[in-house]
């Protein structure tokens, strides 16, 4: 017994701290300029363009511009973040408090996913006012909110680990990994439509099947089982934790 | 049980060898210190002693706990102020300092409590709820300090504490130190200011690329060089004495030049004396103090590391 409480003690202590750092990127820069626009106003502009001139119903869109708005947003804070946190050595701090790794990039990435999931309301509820979008599967939109913030949130914690003190590296790296997943993920260009190529890389990019999985909340095309999105978006999440914790080991030397 | 042991740590940065075999162990209590010029090795030493950065070869264990292995459980005993003072500048001192506690699990009670204490302690309450961002380089340096004690460590490390600092800042921090020591912490500190290392610390290791030198008490490590011994000299006017002229002195191994005295380093000081009466009256200057001088930590550093202090970046005088 007394075991099991220690152990759910370190569980415990764990997880505050990773809260700890989350609510520090919160107060820090929720409110950044330059957050706002590469979070919110990028994906938004960005999915407008595009859309413009073309003959779908603006409705059957939405689902897409969810899943775009959520990929920006939930990697736009870690990447600024923790290369600033390196150039004032704060990062020391937080590589050499009593917890482990795991809770740091945990606790980074928390601060992304909250973000986003707030940023996602913006498209979702301009969707519901604005066109008649229905909503038939409330489950899968928040598994599809949920876990596609957090898969990118830890993405963008994974991107930081690249050793350097300038945001702009880190995010010149990360749009290199963004922006043609929006063209292979059957966001904007259905999967069938593109070519043959495109569509054994879509199943590799995990927006994929967070997009796939918010259709299936709207009735939208999908092309695979919720089930399978839900597995295969714990499964990058998981990755992408591990990978991180790896590499933030190697170059902390 | 030691605070620290360091057992023949060595560090590679590639093909720089920033440590080398260095060997040392700190007592429950003591205030230790590691003293040394830029680029001796000092902070990767604490870098590894604090688990951020794994030796290359060696292990060190705080108080029995493996750093490698038993990580977390080591740090938890432990304070740290880095080098630079790392606060989050888009912060209130007050968020630092709670976020700190947050991190090593201070309970809600305990750090209002503790922190409401510290920033009293290091004259930082009137601006509790300031962004530190406008904060002079002094009341930086102090809110690390206040950081680095906010989980009641049993062992701080403190990396340059007072480098580069005001006065006021500097005596803050120095009676903090004192203070600590007379309630048992442990504390680790590196320093380039050899004066700093002789006032504050019980045994000062003296390191040099990568290399502990020797390891003692000031006052031990000054009588393994009894023979070295100086006489402190100011004459009237100054403008007319020359260095040259008195490292002529037969039996006067170095003069140096400190503000208007000099002091000459002999073996036989009774000798020296009296060729410098007889300079004085030769030259029409009058000597207006004598103070002859035991060995000064400086000059065991000095012997043990063949470093001119005064172009390697150590201050004598801080
Ligand atoms: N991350 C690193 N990569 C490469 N070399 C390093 C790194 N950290 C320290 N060094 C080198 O190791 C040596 C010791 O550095 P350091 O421990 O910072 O010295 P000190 O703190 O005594 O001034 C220096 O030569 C420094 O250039
Ligand atoms: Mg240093």
């Amino acid at each position: 017994m007394t075991e099991l409480g220690e152990h759910c003690d370190q569980v415990c202590t764990e997880l505050h701290a990773a809260w700890a750092i989350a609510k520090k990127d919160i107060i820090i820069y929720y409110l950044k300029p330059n957050i706002i626009v590469s979070g919110m106003l990028f994906p938004i502009f960005m999915f407008l363009a595009f859309a413009i001139g073309r003959p779908e119903v603006p409705a059957v869109m939405i689902p897409g511009l969810i899943a775009i708005t959520i990929l920006f947003s939930a990697s736009s804070i870690e990447p600024v973040s923790i290369p600033i946190e390196r150039r004032m050595k704060t990062f020391d701090r937080l590589l050499s408090a009593p917890i482990s790794l795991h809770t740091v990039v945990l606790g980074e990435s928390m601060s992304g996913f909250l973000y986003s999931l707030g940023i996602a309301f913006v498209p979702l509820i301009a969707g519901l006012i604005l066109f008649p979008t229905p909503i038939v599967g409330f489950a899968a939109l928040i598994a599809g909110l949920v876990l596609t913030s957090f898969c990118f949130a830890t993405m963008g914690t994974l991107f930081a680990a690249y050793p350097t003190e300038s945001p702009g590296d880190i995010m010149s790296m990360l749009n290199l990994v963004r922006l043609p997943l929006i063209f292979v993920s059957g966001v904007l260009i259905p999967l069938e439509q593109i070519p043959q190529i495109g569509q054994y890389i879509a199943y590799f990019s995990p927006l994929t099947y967070g997009n796939d999985l918010i259709q299936a909340a709207f009735a939208g095309d999908t092309h695979f089982n919720p089930a399978i999105d839900v597995v295969m978006l714990l499964l990058f999440i998981l990755i992408f934790q591990f990978v991180a914790n790896r590499l933030y080991k190697k170059y902390n030397d | 049980m030691y605070a620290i042991e360091a057992l023949s740590l060595s560090k590679r940065f590639g093909n720089i060898q920033a440590l080398s075999q260095v060997d040392f162990t700190v007592n429950e209590g003591e205030t230790f210190g590691f003293l040394g010029p830029n680029g001796a090795g000092k902070t990767t030493t604490i870098r590894i002693l604090t688990g951020i950065s794994a030796p290359t070869q060696g292990s060190a264990r705080i108080f029995g706990r493996d750093i490698v292995r038993d990580t977390i459980a080591a740090r938890r005993q432990m304070g740290i102020v880095h080098e630079t003072s790392n606060i989050y500048t888009d912060l209130s001192a007050w968020q630092n300092l709670m976020f700190t506690a947050e991190l090593y699990n201070v309970g809600k009670k305990e750090r209002e409590k503790r922190g409401a204490e510290l920033l009293e302690l290091f004259g930082l309450t009137e601006r509790r709820d300031d962004k530190t961002n406008g904060f002079s380089k002094g009341m930086k340096r102090r809110l690390t300090l206040a950081m680095g004690l906010i989980n009641h460590p049993r062992l701080l490390f403190l990396d340059e504490p007072t480098s580069g600092l005001d006065v006021q800042s500097n005596l803050i921090i120095r009676d903090v130190i004192s203070e600590l020591n007379k309630t048992g912490v442990t504390v680790f500190l590196t320093t380039h200011n050899i004066e700093e290392a002789n006032l504050a610390c019980d045994r000062v290791a003296i390191i040099n690329r990568g290399h502990i030198a020797a390891i003692d008490s000031p006052e031990r490590l000054k009588n393994t060089i009894q023979s070295v011994q100086s006489i402190e000299v100011a004459f009237d006017p100054v403008s007319l004495v020359r260095v040259e002229d008195l490292e002529q002195i037969p039996s006067v191994s170095e003069v140096r030049k400190q503000g208007d005295k000099f002091r000459l380093i002999t073996e036989d000081p009774p000798g020296v004396l009296e060729e410098i009466m007889e300079y004085s009256r030769n030259h029409n200057v009058r000597v207006i103090s004598v103070t002859t001088l035991g060995p000064s930590l400086e000059d065991v550093f000095i012997r043990l590391t063949g470093l001119d202090i005064r172009t390697k970046g150590v201050k004598a005088i801080d």
